[in-house]
C-alpha cells in the first residue's frame, strides 16, 4: 500500500527498466519554454547560439506555447504585476514539467528588494534547480540544466504512466511560504525581531546620518551663456513675478513658475522665444515632503563652524519647499539648448493641468507621475496608473510609502491568482453594433521583446484599434536610488538597460559629476567614450539578429551573437564582467586597462567591418525583407520631434541630431565620426541607420584606442571618487577616504543636474537630486524607451497585424528602460 | 504489394502513437489548463465572430479564373481542327474574361491590406 491508501503493485524488474528508458528520453528532450523577464534572457539566448549551443545536451528549440513546453527557466526578475502570468504559463505548460530557477531576481528578488518585485519565484511556482548570478553566464545555464537532467535520471515516472500507484515525476517540490519554509530576510534565517538595516536612509529622519557632518565645496555653478541671459530676460518682462529664474544651477536655465500661468509659460517657450523649445524632454515630480531643515547635527556644527555645514550658510528649511514640484525639462535643437520649469504644488493630493494639448507626449509621462505620487492632472484624456498594476494601493515614490518588498507583506500564490492584469477591452475603443476581435499580444509574446503588452482590436488583419499596457517590468529603479549611496548606485544603473552596458553608467555618472564639479582624467574619458561604443555594437548587433528573425530570417541571429560573444570578450577582459560591468566610476573607473587590452580591441577593429558587411549582404538587398520594412511603420519627423522620439529613430526620420555632437560630454568632441541618418522614417530606414551606426562606432572605437592618453584612470578629488588602492597604502588621507565612501557613502552637495548621452536607443538622461546626503533625494530617469514606444499605437493603427511585428522590432526599446 | 506494407505500416504507427500518448499521457484538468493560451492573459470575448477575410475573395477569384483555363487548354490543343470559327470563339470567350478581370479590378476585389488611413 502507498502512503496515501492507494494500491501499488510491487517493485520489479520490468518497472526498473522502463523507468531508465523513459528518464533517458526525457533528459535528452526537453523543450524549454520561450519566457525571460529581463538581463538573464539575454544569456539564455546566448546559451542556444553556436558558442554555447545547448542543444549538445537535448534541450533543443525555445518554444513559443507553454503547450508544446516541459521546462520553464524563470530568467530574470520577477514583477507583482506579472506573476499572475508567470503562474498562468506554468499551469498551461504540458504534464510532466520542471522549473529552474534562473538569477539572483529570480531565486530570491536579488538586489531589487523593492515594492514592485516578488522576492523568489518559489513562492507563487515550485522549483527545481536554481542557478545563481546577475545574470549567470552561459556555462552556468548549461550546468543547471545537468542538474536537472540528474534530478529526472533519478525520478520514478513508469509507475506514474501506467497508473500502477505510487511513482514521482516532474516538479514534486512544494512552494515556499514566507516565515515558514521559507525567509525573507536578506540576513538570512534567525534575526527576526532585530531591526533591520539603515536607519540613516529612511525618510523623514534620516536618523543618524553622518554626512551631515562631512564638508564639501559647493555645487558646480553654470556660467550662462549669451542666449540664455537673454532668454531670461524676455520670460522676465512677460511673466513678471509669476516667474523666478534660479539664481544659481549646476547645469541648466531655470525658472521656477506658478501652477497657474505653467501652460502660459509653456507655449511661450514652444512658440516664441528665441529658440524655440520644441521638444518636451522630460516631465517629473519630487516629493518635498522629506526636505531636512537644520538638524541638531547643523545646529551643534554651527556653534563650532558654519563651514562644516555643508559649505551653506543659509540651509533652507523645510517650510521653504511646497509639498510636491513638478519639473518640466525642454529641449532646443536650434541651437541646442535645455531649459528647466519648476510648478511647486501645495497639499498632500494636489492637481495641476495637463499640458498634453500642447505636447501629445506628456501623455505618459502624467500618468507616471499620478502613478508614483498621486498628482492628478486636470483635462488629461486618460489618466491612469500606467507602470503599477491598476488595483495597486498607494503611490510608491512618495516619501512616506516603503521601498523594500521585504517591508510589505509577502506575496503568495494566492494573490497571484487573484490581482489579473486588467481585461483588454479596457484598451481599446469598441465601436457601436459590431462586435471587434480582441487580442493580446503580450506579456509573454515571442514578437514583443520583452514584457511588453499590446491589445489590438482587429478586424481580419487589420488593426482596427491598438492600446498598451506597460509597467510588467517596473523595477522600481528610482525608489532604489533614493536609498543606496551614490556610488553603491551605479549596478543599478546597468540594469536600466541591460544591453547599454557601461554606456549606463556613464549617463548617472554624467549627471553626478556636473552636481559635484569633477573633473574625469583624459584616459578616463575615452575609456568611458571606447566601452560605451562597444555596448553600443553589442546592442545593435543583438538587434540586427533579433529583427531579421522577426521579419523571418532566423540565420542572421547565429552570426551576430557569434560577433557578440567576440565583443563579450573584451569587455570581460577588461572589466571582468559581461553584461552588467559596472566598472565606472565616479571621477573615473574602477581599475586602469589591462595588460593586453590593445591586441584584442585592434583585432576587433580589424575584423568587425568586414563582418557588418557579410550581415548587410544577407539582409539590405533581400526582396522579402525589403517588402516587409518599406514604407511600413512610418514616423514622420514633426510627429518624431511631438513625441520626444529620440535615438536611430529620431535620426530614421531624417533629423541630424545626437548628443554626442549636440551637447559633447566625455571627450566626444574629438572624435571624428558622422551622425548617420535616414529618409522616410520607416521600418527600413531604421535599419539603415543602426547598421551605419555600428560602423561610426568601431571608427570611434578605432580612435580611442590609438590615442589613448596616458595618466589616471580615476581624478584625484578623493572627495567625491573612491580613492586609487595603492595610494589608500601610502598616506592616512586617502585611507580615511576609502573607508569612507565604501562605507557611509560619498556627500554630494546639495543640488540638481540632469545631463543627457546618446546610448544606443536613444537619449538616456539622470536627473539627480541632492539633499547633501550620501544618497540622492530623487533619482529620475528619463528613458529614450519611455518616450519612444508611447508613438507605436499611432503608427500601428489602420495596418494589417504581420506589420505590428516589423514596427515593433524596428523600434528597439527594452523594458527595463521603458519602465525602469 | 510493397505499396500496401507501406500503408499498413504507417496507419499502424499512427493508430499506435495515438492511442499510446491518449492512455499513458498525464491529464490534468484544471481551468487554467483548459483556458486558452493568449500571451499569458486571460482571453477577453469570444473567439467566434464574423472574420473577415480578404484572402478568401482573391482564392474564389483565382478558382474562377483557374477553371476557365480548361476551356482555352482544351480549344489550343484542337485548335487546327476547329479553325476560323473556333478561334472567333475563343476570342470572344478571353475578351469576356477580360472585361470581367477589369470590372471586379475596379469594383475593389483584388484590394488587400490596410482599408483606409485613419
Amino acid at each position: 500500500m502507498g502512503s496515501n491508501g492507494e494500491k501499488v503493485a510491487p517493485n520489479n524488474i520490468l518497472l526498473a527498466k522502463a523507468d531508465g528508458l523513459i528518464n533517458w528520453a526525457r533528459q535528452y528532450s526537453l523543450w524549454p519554454l520561450f519566457f525571460g523577464t529581463s538581463c538573464c534572457f539575454i544569456e539564455m539566448a546566448a546559451v542556444f547560439t553556436p558558442r554555447y549551443d545547448l542543444a549538445r545536451f537535448g534541450a533543443e528549440v525555445l518554444r513559443g506555447s507553454p503547450r508544446q513546453a516541459d521546462l520553464l527557466i524563470v530568467a530574470g526578475t520577477v514583477f507583482k504585476k506579472i506573476a499572475p502570468v508567470v503562474l498562468r504559463l506554468y499551469e498551461q505548460m504540458a504534464e510532466p514539467k520542471w522549473v529552474m530557477s534562473m538569477g539572483s531576481c529570480s531565486n530570491c528578488g536579488g538586489m531589487y528588494d523593492v515594492y514592485s518585485v516578488l522576492q523568489g519565484v518559489d513562492q507563487i511556482i515550485p522549483v527545481d534547480v536554481y542557478i545563481p548570478g546577475c545574470p549567470p553566464r552561459p556555462e552556468a545555464i548549461e550546468h543547471g540544466l545537468l542538474l536537472l537532467q540528474k534530478k529526472i535520471s533519478e525520478e520514478r515516472p513508469t509507475r506514474a504512466i501506467f497508473r500502477l500507484g505510487g511513482g514521482v515525476q516532474g516538479t514534486q517540490k512544494p512552494i515556499l511560504i514566507d516565515g515558514q519554509t521559507k525567509s525573507r530576510d536578506t540576513r538570512g534565517p534567525g534575526y527576526e525581531g532585530i531591526p533591520i538595516r539603515g536607519t540613516s536612509v529612511t525618510p523623514p529622519g534620516f536618523w543618524d546620518s553622518r554626512s551631515d557632518l562631512m564638508w564639501t565645496p559647493p555645487p558646480r555653478r553654470l556660467e550662462l551663456n549669451e542666449g540664455d541671459r537673454s532668454l531670461a530676460k524676455v520670460m522676465h518682462e512677460r511673466f513678471g513675478s509669476d516667474l523666478c529664474q534660479t539664481p544659481e544651477t549646476s547645469d541648466m536655465l531655470t525658472f521656477h513658475v506658478t501652477e497657474a500661468r505653467l501652460k502660459e509659460v509653456l507655449e511661450f517657450l514652444k512658440s516664441e522665444t528665441q529658440p524655440r523649445y520644441l521638444r518636451l524632454d522630460d516631465l517629473t515630480a519630487i516629493d518635498e515632503s522629506a526636505r531636512r531643515g537644520p538638524d541638531p547635527y547643523v545646529a551643534y556644527a554651527g556653534t563650532v563652524s558654519h563651514e562644516i555645514s555643508g559649505g551653506e550658510k543659509d540651509w533652507p528649511l523645510r517650510e521653504t519647499y511646497p509639498d510636491y514640484t513638478l519639473v518640466y525639462h525642454l529641449l532646443a535643437f536650434d541651437p541646442p539648448s535645455r531649459l528647466r520649469l519648476k510648478v511647486g504644488l501645495k497639499g498632500k493630493d494636489p492637481t495641476a493641468r495637463t499640458i498634453t494639448d500642447l505636447w501629445p507626449s506628456a501623455n505618459w509621462y502624467e500618468c507616471e507621475v499620478y502613478d508614483m505620487f498621486g498628482i492628478r492632472f486636470e483635462g488629461h484624456p486618460n489618466l491612469r496608473r500606467i507602470l503599477m498594476p491598476h488595483d495597486w494601493k498607494g503611490h510608491p515614490l512618495r516619501k512616506d510609502y516603503p521601498d523594500r518588498a521585504t517591508s510589505l507583506p509577502p506575496y503568495t500564490q494566492e494573490e497571484a491568482r487573484k490581482y489579473q492584469p486588467l481585461d483588454a477591452a479596457a484598451f481599446v475603443k469598441a465601436e457601436e453594433g459590431d462586435e471587434p476581435f480582441v487580442l493580446n499580444v503580450g506579456p509573454h509574446h515571442v514578437g514583443t521583446h520583452g514584457l511588453m503588452r499590446f491589445v489590438l482590436s482587429l478586424r481580419g488583419e487589420e488593426i482596427e484599434d491598438i492600446g498598451m499596457d506597460i509597467g510588467y517590468h517596473h523595477r522600481g529603479v528610482e525608489k532604489i536610488g533614493e536609498r543606496q549611496s551614490w556610488h553603491q548606485f551605479i549596478p543599478y544603473t546597468d540594469r536600466v538597460d541591460y544591453f547599454g552596458g557601461l554606456a549606463n553608467n556613464l549617463s548617472y555618472l554624467q549627471s553626478v559629476e556636473a552636481l559635484a564639479g569633477i573633473k574625469v582624467p583624459e584616459r578616463a574619458r575615452t575609456v568611458r567614450v571606447m566601452l560605451s561604443e562597444f555596448f553600443r555594437i553589442n546592442n545593435h548587433l543583438v538587434w540586427f539578429g533579433t529583427y531579421a528573425h522577426d521579419v523571418g530570417a532566423i540565420t542572421p541571429t547565429f552570426y551576430t551573437f557569434r560577433d557578440r560573444e567576440k565583443l563579450m570578450d573584451i569587455v570581460e577582459l577588461i572589466t571582468g564582467g559581461r553584461l552588467h560591468p559596472s566598472w565606472f566610476r565616479i571621477g573615473g573607473l574602477a581599475a586602469d586597462l589591462p595588460e593586453g587590452w590593445k591586441e584584442e580591441v585592434d583585432a576587433f577593429v580589424r575584423i568587425f567591418p568586414a563582418r557588418i558587411k557579410e550581415y548587410e549582404s544577407l539582409i539590405t538587398k533581400n526582396p522579402i525583407f525589403k517588402a516587409r520594412t518599406k514604407g511600413v511603420g512610418v514616423l514622420s519627423l514633426k510627429d518624431a520631434m511631438d513625441w520626444g522620439v529620440t535615438g536611430p529613430n529620431l535620426r530614421a526620420s531624417g533629423l541630424e541630431w545626437d548628443v554626442r555632437k549636440k551637447f559633447p560630454y566625455s571627450g566626444y568632441e574629438n572624435f571624428d565620426f558622422d551622425i548617420p541618418t535616414a529618409d522616410g522614417g520607416d521600418c527600413y530606414a531604421r535599419y539603415l541607420v543602426r547598421v551605419e551606426e555600428m560602423r561610426q562606432s568601431v571608427k570611434i572605437i578605432e580612435q580611442a584606442a590609438n590615442q589613448m592618453p596616458s595618466g589616471r584612470y580615476v581624478c584625484d578629488d578623493y572627495r567625491y571618487v573612491v580613492p586609487d588602492k595603492s595610494d589608500t597604502l601610502k598616506d592616512i588621507e586617502s585611507l580615511i577616504h576609502h573607508f569612507i565612501h565604501v562605507t557611509r557613502g560619498t556627500k554630494i552637495p546639495r543640488g540638481e543636474a540632469y545631463t543627457a548621452t546618446e546610448i544606443a536607443r536613444g537619449e538616456q538622461g539622470y536627473y539627480v537630486v541632492s539633499d547633501g546626503l550620501n544618497m540622492a533625494y530623487r533619482m529620475r530617469v528619463r528613458a529614450p524607451g519611455f518616450a519612444n514606444v508611447q508613438v507605436i499605437p499611432m503608427v500601428a493603427r489602420g495596418r494589417p497585424l504581420s506589420d505590428l511585428i516589423a514596427i515593433v522590432g524596428s523600434w528597439d526599446y527594452i523594458l527595463p528602460d521603458v519602465d525602469r | 504489394m510493397s505499396f500496401l506494407v507501406f500503408a499498413f505500416l504507417a496507419a499502424g504507427l499512427a493508430v499506435a502513437l495515438l492511442t499510446l500518448s491518449a492512455c499513458v499521457g498525464e491529464k490534468k484538468k484544471t481551468p487554467e489548463k483548459g483556458r486558452p493560451f493568449e500571451s499569458g492573459i486571460i482571453p477577453t470575448g469570444t473567439a467566434r465572430v464574423p472574420y473577415p477575410v480578404p484572402f478568401y475573395l482573391v482564392a474564389a477569384f483565382f478558382l474562377i479564373f483557374d477553371v476557365e483555363g480548361i476551356f482555352i487548354f482544351s480549344w489550343a490543343i484542337a485548335f487546327d481542327r476547329l479553325g476560323w470559327p473556333g478561334w472567333i470563339q475563343i476570342s470572344f470567350f478571353i475578351v469576356v474574361l477580360l472585361v470581367s478581370l477589369l470590372y471586379l479590378w475596379k469594383k475593389g476585389g483584388l484590394e488587400w491590406g490596410p482599408t483606409a488611413k485613419r
